[in-house]
């Protein structure tokens, strides 16, 4: 547990000394939010473009965090630094928690300013609890995202392989959860898949939440598969880390 | 007792074969050097050894242990510096030391980095991010993290390329000590001057092991040309490198018949240069 904690810190001072990287991605997303508003207002008015702000803002934070960590642990990889770590006494768990643990951090400030700058750019008038549980699902889809790029780049042996998983897990995400159409009308096995992505639960408790009538026992088992996919993440990247050529 | 043993060690890069059914055994407390060309495999029996490379057969025993089945009991015993710098370019080198200090739980660390630090002569510059370094300050970092938890065996790969005459001399006599305290060093090198100070040394091609020997023994193999111009005539022989030989080759031409025994030595191109660097910074100094 010692371990996962000096990763994390040692994680956090990278991202500290690494200003360029740390600016990308915060504003990174806020830019492609901007960009999103700008092609929603070519909409024509019947469409309630309201309803898929939120939504397309959680898939903005899945993608980047997901994209950032693979391609940092990668790094990792060609640097030697991963191999040195493993022979210099740490563990792969207290890695994959580290890194975990480490971009935390940045999860939320993501999740904080892309909540913030949507509300705001959208108009969006929601209560002060909508607004939390909307932060809540939109974080811990961050986490699920920080831990998919770990188990993503153990499959990896450079940044370019890890490109092919991109349209691989971003593309269904888009066409079969939810995101823009509701996946009822998709064949069955498309529907499967779907429900294979982390992010058809997101996408489904945020449609609950932004509906009036909420309470929080509609989406109780949403919340647990988001989580479930965490330590399903963990232990499953803990298998493919390899230590060895 | 032997520090570390191989066995028919065979890893097979597709059809490459980088270990070819490598035996070998290494004394404790001596200081094991691997020569051999690029590609000769020292930096996969290096990996091989500290349990980063799944042989494809035969084994290899590091202080009794199985570099992969006993990897957490033998990852506190040995330090391990890879072939390409492997820090963190963002942090600073006091941080990276640091950090993997703090992986094999060192007591003292925060004096035990200062030291460390003003050994490679990087105490000025310790907070700077590693990514402003230079090549052969960032070996050095890499120096310091592989040594900062006193390993009882140290493997480097070519710690020393790309670092400068003085502090590798420096590197070279830190080693030594460590050596005569019963430390293991097993370094591979392609400087013959650093081969010359290992007590032993293997050569290596395509795998497999082409002599083990200490380097005096080595060196005997080779010949030295003597040309001796008299009169505008010029004779050259070619005798054995030890200074009988050459007394007795000499000995054509005069000289004394008790000499038994005729050594030369001349400065090297870097002993020159390092005692000029050396007088200027007395200089500087004073
Ligand atoms: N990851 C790898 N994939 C494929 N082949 C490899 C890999 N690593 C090493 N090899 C091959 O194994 C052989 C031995 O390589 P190794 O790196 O051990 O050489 P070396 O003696 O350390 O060379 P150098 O002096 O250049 O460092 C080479 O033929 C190399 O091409
Ligand atoms: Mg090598």
């Amino acid at each position: 547990m010692n371990h996962t904690f000096i990763i994390a810190r040692r994680v956090l001072t990278q991202l500290k000394g690494d200003r360029r990287f740390l600016a990308l991605s915060i504003i990174g997303p806020l830019i492609i939010v901007y960009f999103l508003k700008l092609l929603f207002n070519t909409f024509p008015p019947m469409i309630d473009v309201k309803s898929y702000t939120m939504p397309f803002t959680a898939f903005i934070v899945h993608f980047l965090s997901f994209i950032l960590c693979a391609i940092l642990l990668v790094q990792e990889r060609i640097n030697g630094t991963l191999e040195r770590m493993m022979i210099g006494g740490f563990s792969k768990t207290s890695i994959i928690g580290g890194y975990t643990l480490g971009y935390f951090g940045l999860a939320t400030i993501q999740a904080i300013t892309v909540l913030a700058e949507s509300i705001w750019l959208f108009k969006l008038s929601y209560d002060t609890k909508t607004v939390v549980l909307l932060f809540i699902v939109i974080w811990l889809l961050a986490i699920v995202s920080v831990m998919l790029g770990i188990f993503i780049s153990t499959f990896a042996k450079h940044e370019a392989h890890v490109f092919p998983f991109i349209p691989l897990i971003i593309l269904p995400s888009v066409f079969l959860t939810g995101l823009i159409i509701k996946p009822d009308g998709l064949p069955l096995w498309a529907q499967i898949i779907g429900k294979c992505l982390p992010i058809h639960y997101a996408v489904n408790i945020i449609h609950e939440i932004i509906k009036p009538t909420y309470t929080i026992t509609d989406t109780l088992l949403d919340y647990g598969i988001l989580t479930g996919y965490i330590f399903a993440l963990l232990v499953l990247a803990s298998l493919t880390l390899k230590e060895t050529e | 007792m032997n520090a570390i043993e191989i066995v028919k060690l065979t890893k097979y890069y597709g059809k490459i074969c980088a270990l070819n059914k490598m035996s070998l055994d290494v004394p404790e407390g001596t200081i094991y050097g691997l020569v051999g060309p690029n590609g000769a495999g020292k930096t996969t029996l290096i990996k091989a050894l500290v349990g980063s490379l799944q042989p494809d057969s035969g084994y290899a025993k590091v202080l009794d242990l199985d570099p992969l089945k006993d990897k957490w009991k033998l990852r506190q015993q040995i330090g391990y510096m890879p072939q390409s710098p492997a820090l963190y370019d963002d942090l600073s080198a006091r941080n990276n030391i640091l950090f993997f200090g703090k992986g094999q739980h060192v007591p003292d660390l925060q004096k035990k980095v200062d030291e460390i630090l003003s050994f490679a002569e990087l105490t000025k510059r310790a907070n700077d991010a590693v990514r402003t370094f230079s090549g052969g300050m960032k070996k050095r970092v890499s120096l310091c993290c592989a040594l900062i938890h006193n390993p009882k065996i140290i493997f480097l790969d070519e710690p020393t390329a790309a670092v400068d005459p003085h502090l590798k001399m420096q590197s070279w006599i830190l080693f030594r000590k460590l050596a005569q305290k019963g430390v293991t060093i097993f370094v591979s090198t392609h400087q013959m001057d650093e081969a010359m100070l290992c007590d032993q040394v293997t050569i290596l091609r395509n795998g497999e092991i082409l002599a083990v020997d200490t380097p005096q023994n080595i060196l005997k193999l080779g010949k030295t040309n003597v040309k001796i111009i008299t009169n505008n005539e010029e004779k050259v022989s070619v005798i054995d490198s030890t200074p009988q030989s050459l007394a007795d080759e000499l000995k054509k031409y005069g000289l004394e018949k008790n000499i038994s025994s005729v050594e030369l030595h001349s400065d090297t191109i870097e002993d020159i240069i390092l005692s000029i660097v050396q007088e200027k910074e007395k200089g500087n100094k004073s």
